[in-house]
């Protein structure tokens, strides 16, 4: 039992110090990138976004019909919750423990290109390039570099969702809701005065996709500044501060997040959302005798492009096991596979070709199919408006600084150009 | 108080005055009104007794109506509108049917399990741990006490939220991420339970570990037969703390585990918020099922704990 | 007291009732000196055990609390980001924090929380640890049930209480039936500061209550008896013989609190949302730390350099505190 004082110190010592200078090894950008050609082979981890819950089945008949494709594979299927994906990937990603096929949003994959942890997919996957949408593809770039990060999987957009009663009662026609941002901001201001203030039209604050739909030009054509803050711009923010000293807005709308303004769409407490197929399922559960009151209409856009969203897979650029991890990415992501997810959930392929399919074209009387048929013709020249530099941080300076000018402490020019300044510094310190 | 002469603690699970409608409330007092006195033997008025029971329900209704709304959406039927407005109360058609989807979502069991493993490790380790040091920065005299307290008070100061990246990448060395090993061993003595022991042992009084001093009961016995029994309160009270926060933790638990087989019940629960359909009744179901256990397991140790603080153990 | 029905099963430790605040007293008091005694002796029987009863405590926190802490302090002077191993910068972060709008703002938040939060933590508990005190039928549940706010998780309180502050929620709906306006607890910026605050104190209460139950229990009665026969009344009892008795718990409740509540992060962020409120307003410093420093992009340098200043002062703050106790224990 008796120890010395001085070796219980050493082994302390020891403790502290091998993980430090382990720690310096760890850095990112650069290294070697694996070698996509070669036997498809190995065990590989594949890191989904909270599919799990809803699609066991699907992956692991996905995964299971893959192992007997390639003999000799083995995929781990790993699905993370739905919050904290950015500090897992984060962590992992710091600490070199990035799984070897990674589900990621265009944000997401940019700062890993960066580092050197993608792979870069025009260079290993050139071969299945033609096979995706050539907007979907293209996702999936980062400005100032020259590869392609991530496959492109699935696609989302959406409608606007109004509440047809609210829309009556301010005297306004429910089959003719907006069309154009002036009919919009119109119907809102309407809504509110005959409502007296109690009924807000909208309850979210213009975020950088809303601006790139209103038509600024968000960055400069190099993509090394941001240029919201041009008269579009100025235009859609000066238009927000009427809306939201009329009280158009929701009263919460400044500390608003993507869930709470779906449940005020919910309580009746705003007239309209935007939303996507998603949303009527949810409709449906959620609250019944709202459901047969929402209208749905196209999403309001002044560029003739809607927005949508894009998810990808992403190659670990350090995975051991490049031909199976590009293989296995690949599968999931080719137009067959996408076909069989999108029949499972309202999403949209981004193969090419896929939303030709009948089952995006047919309309058979149904919401769900009219929203679904909508929706896909809109994607064909739809656009990912949020730039894939745009990092959490910069969200949080564009909000804030558009809080102030809604607020009337700064005017609306005054905010945008805070808001690019801010953005622009963010820019310069990612490198 | 008039218990000192009767015999010790009424049961845990009292009488449910809470339940009595307000009416039959005076009656129920006025029977028991021979046997109430105060502190100093005298009658309770029951005039007294009545704002008493009133400011009691009222408090009562404050913190614990919170968790009754929770509990009547993870009973209402899928037909039911939650978030009408203005807001309904009690579940028109009650059902566990939620309780039941969210078993059928997530293997909720599994995941109960790893979290208990996790939870009752960090008991252990912490319970261990902290009466360990907590004796030796109390009773035992050596150079280094001060700058070993010292540790200790810096420890707890130190912002959780900034270190959680280092603290992942020292666990990777180490080659524990991916482990439950991994998600209890950061927490495992926390400095806080350290300093609530050490604050217990100095409170006892010297002279019955001197008696056994004398008796030649060496360092561990007198730790292990006197002091630890002395202290079992502060024990249940750092018992309690422990498994409050392994079972409650979310970020780090998410961090170092990668295996979903591993997840702990708040991961999982987490996956009930969906990408696609996020549904409220079965995340009320979900946060029911994580708060059930704690409150249980607080009402089976409360009379240790409150035992635990009469000893001292959190007051300096 | 509970602690008191308990007293049976350990009989050793736990002289009968009356005996109890005068025996204790001394017997804190005059730990201090006979200490030497008896231990330097066992030190030359054993003399490593005092290290090897410290070693676990200190081996963990060495490693996983310390060490990682040493790297936060060396990232404070690098430009170090989540991906980008960063260049030694010097004071740059420093000098950046003195000239950020948002620092300010944040450090401006934490101080007023301590303000706000610290009082009532003081105050609040003790009044509900005297309403608790006394064995009425039915008073354990009441204890116990006071106590589950502090043993929920915050994420659930969160979700619970923006349900029920929310425009249309039921405090809301409440205020409108009694023909009060509504009111924005959730959109106006020091609305939700104060609201955030309640939810703190709400979680707060039962946790101090039962710290002020185990200070009350040492109050020795003949105080309470003398004052009574002297035919003080409830208020006075507690101004001249209460709140002395127990002054230094409410010392060290005002350091825990204080403590906490400038490290607050969940309340807030809750409440308020990740951005902070209103264009930030309610952000506070951890909340500041955890928005520079997470995330993929996340400038780990400079939050770093917050973490730090975050930490210094919590290190100040308990310092003056316990000056302020052992001023008052002399």
């Amino acid at each position: 039992m008796p120890m010395s004082r001085r070796a219980l110190a050493a082994a302390a010592v020891t403790a502290l110090v091998l993980p430090l200078s382990a720690c310096g090894s760890s850095d990112g950008g650069g290294g070697a990138t694996a070698d996509a050609s070669g036997k498809v082979e190995g065990d590989i981890t594949f890191e989904t976004w909270n599919l799990r819950a809803n699609f066991k089945d699907y992956f692991e008949g996905l995964i299971a019909d893959f192992e007997k494709k390639y003999p000799g594979t083995h995929v781990k299927w790993i699905d993370q919750p739905a919050e904290g994906y950015a500090d897992k990937i984060s962590a992992d990603a710091a600490g070199g423990t990035l799984p070897d096929v990674v589900n990621v949003s265009p944000d997401l994959a940019a700062p890993l290109a960066k580092a050197g942890l993608a792979l870069d997919l025009d260079k290993a996957a050139a071969k299945y390039r033609s096979e995706y949408l050539p907007g979907a593809w293209a996702g999936h770039q980062v400005p100032g570099m020259t590869g392609t990060y991530a496959f492109p999987w699935y696609l989302n957009t959406g409608p606007l969702f109004y509440n047809k009663t609210l829309f009556a009662q301010a005297g306004l026609d429910a089959a003719k809701p907006p069309r154009t941002y002036d009919e919009l901001f119109a119907d809102a201001l309407q809504l509110a005065h005959k409502s007296g203030g109690k009924v807000a039209t909208l309850a979210n604050v213009p975020t950088i996709e809303d601006f790139g739909r209103y038509g600024s030009s968000l960055m400069n054509k190099a993509g090394t500044g941001f240029a919201f803050n041009d008269a579009k711009g100025i235009e859609l923010l000066t238009k927000y501060k009427e809306l939201y000293d009329a009280k158009a807005l929701d009263p919460q709308v400044l500390t608003a997040t993507p869930e709470s303004t779906g449940k005020k769409f919910l309580t009746g407490a705003v007239a309209m959302n935007p939303g996507s197929a998603l949303d009527l399922d949810h409709f449906k559960k959620q609250a019944p005798s709202l459901y047969k009151n929402i209208g749905i209409t196209d999403q309001i856009t002044s560029t003739g492009h809607v927005n949508m969203y894009v998810m990808g897979l992403m190659v670990n650029s350090r995975t051991k096991r490049a031909p199976a991890a590009v293989a296995f990415a690949h599968y999931v992501t080719d137009a067959e596979h996408q076909m069989s997810f999108a029949k499972k959930v309202a999403i949209f392929p981004s193969t090419a070709g896929s939303l030709d399919d009948p089952y995006f074209t047919k309309e058979d009387g149904t919401d769900e199919t009219r929203v679904r048929v909508a929706a896909a013709k809109s994607l064909k020249n739809a656009v990912n408006y949020t730039p894939v530099l745009f990092s959490e941080q910069m969200k949080t300076a564009l909000r804030n600084e558009v809080a102030k000018a809604l607020q009337g402490k700064q005017s609306p020019k005054e905010a945008l150009d805070n808001a690019v300044k801010a953005c622009d510094l963010l820019l310069q310190q990612q490198g | 108080m008039s218990t000192a002469g009767t015999p010790a603690a009424q049961p845990p699970a009292a009488q449910p005055p809470a339940a009595q409608p307000s009416a039959a409330r005076p009656p129920a007092a006025r029977t028991r009104r021979s046997r109430l006195t105060d502190e100093n033997g005298r009658r309770v008025p029951v005039w007294e007794l009545v704002l008493r029971y009133a400011l009691l329900l009222a408090v009562l209704a404050l913190t614990v109506g919170p968790f009754l709304w929770q509990l009547s959406t993870s009973l209402k039927g899928p037909t039911e509108d939650i978030f009408s407005s203005p807001p309904k109360f009690l579940p028109g058609h009650p059902t566990l049917h939620n309780y039941e989807r969210v078993a059928d979502t997530i293997p909720v069991w599994d995941y109960a399990l790893n979290s208990l493993k996790v939870a009752a490790a960090n008991v252990v380790t912490n319970c261990v741990g902290s009466a360990l040091a907590g004796y030796a920065l109390a009773r035992l005299r050596y150079r280094g006490r001060g700058a070993t307290t010292l540790v200790f008070v810096l420890a707890m100061l130190v912002p959780a939220e900034g270190i959680i990246i280092a603290q992942f990448t020292t666990m990777r060395e180490l080659g524990l991420n991916n482990t439950l090993v991994g998600v209890v061993l950061p927490g495992a003595v926390a400095a806080l339970n350290v300093l609530l022991m050490r604050n217990a042992f100095r409170n006892l009084p010297y002279e019955v570990e001197e008696a056994a001093y004398v008796d030649g009961a060496n360092v561990w016995q007198r730790f292990w037969r006197i002091a630890l029994p002395s202290v079992r309160g502060t024990l249940a009270v750092v018992a309690i703390f422990a498994f409050m926060g392994a079972w409650d933790d979310f970020l780090w638990p998410l961090i170092v585990l990668s295996d979903p087989s591993r997840f702990t019940l708040t991961i999982g629960l987490n996956y009930l918020h969906g990408t696609f359909a996020g549904d409220e009744r079965l995340v009320a179901a979900g946060t029911v099922i994580a708060v059930a256990p704690l409150i249980a397991l607080f009402a089976c140790l409360q009379r240790f704990f409150f035992r635990g603080v009469g000893e001292g153990a959190v007051k300096g | 007291m509970p602690p008191t029905r308990s007293t049976p099963a350990v009989p050793r430790t736990r002289p009968a009732r009356p005996a109890r605040s005068t025996v204790r007293r001394p017997a804190r008091l005059a730990g201090r000196r006979p200490a030497r005694l008896p231990v330097s002796r066992v030190r030359r029987q054993l003399p490593t055990s005092p290290w090897l009863f410290a070693a676990p405590g200190l081996l963990v926190t060495g490693v996983f609390i310390l060490y990682p802490f040493l790297s936060t302090v060396a990232n404070a002077f690098t430009d170090r980001r989540t991906l980008v191993p960063g260049r030694f910068v010097g004071l740059a972060n420093f000098r950046e924090l003195l000239h950020d709008d948002m620092f300010w703002i944040a450090l401006r938040n934490s101080v007023l929380y301590i303000a706000g939060v610290v009082p009532a933590l003081v105050i609040l508990p003790l009044l509900l640890a005297l309403l608790v005190r006394k064995n009425i039928p039915g008073i354990a549940f009441f204890r116990s049930a006071f106590y589950t706010p502090v043993v929920a998780s915050i994420v659930v309180v969160g979700l619970i209480w923006v349900w029920l502050l929310d425009e249309r929620g039921l405090v809301n709906a409440l205020l409108q039936t009694v023909g009060l306006d509504r009111v924005g607890f959730l959109s106006d910026q020091w609305l939700l500061l104060i609201s955030a605050m309640t939810v703190t104190v709400w979680k707060g209460l039962g946790y101090y209550m039962i710290v002020y139950l185990a200070a009350l229990a040492n109050v020795p009665r003949e105080l309470h008896e003398a004052a009574a026969v002297d035919g003080a009344g409830a208020v006075r009892r507690f101004l001249t013989v209460t709140v002395p008795a127990v002054r230094s718990t409410m010392v060290l409740v005002a350091a825990l609190s204080s403590v906490a509540a400038f490290k607050v992060f969940s309340e807030v962020y809750l409440m308020a949302g990740p951005s902070g409120g209103p264009a930030g307003e309610d952000t506070t410093l951890v909340m500041l730390v955890q928005r520079t420093g997470t995330g993929l992009s996340g400038r780990v340098g400079y939050a770093s350099a917050l973490s730090l200043v975050v930490f210094v002062v919590t290190v100040v703050l308990m310092l003056l505190v316990l000056r302020a106790d052992r001023k008052e224990e002399s």
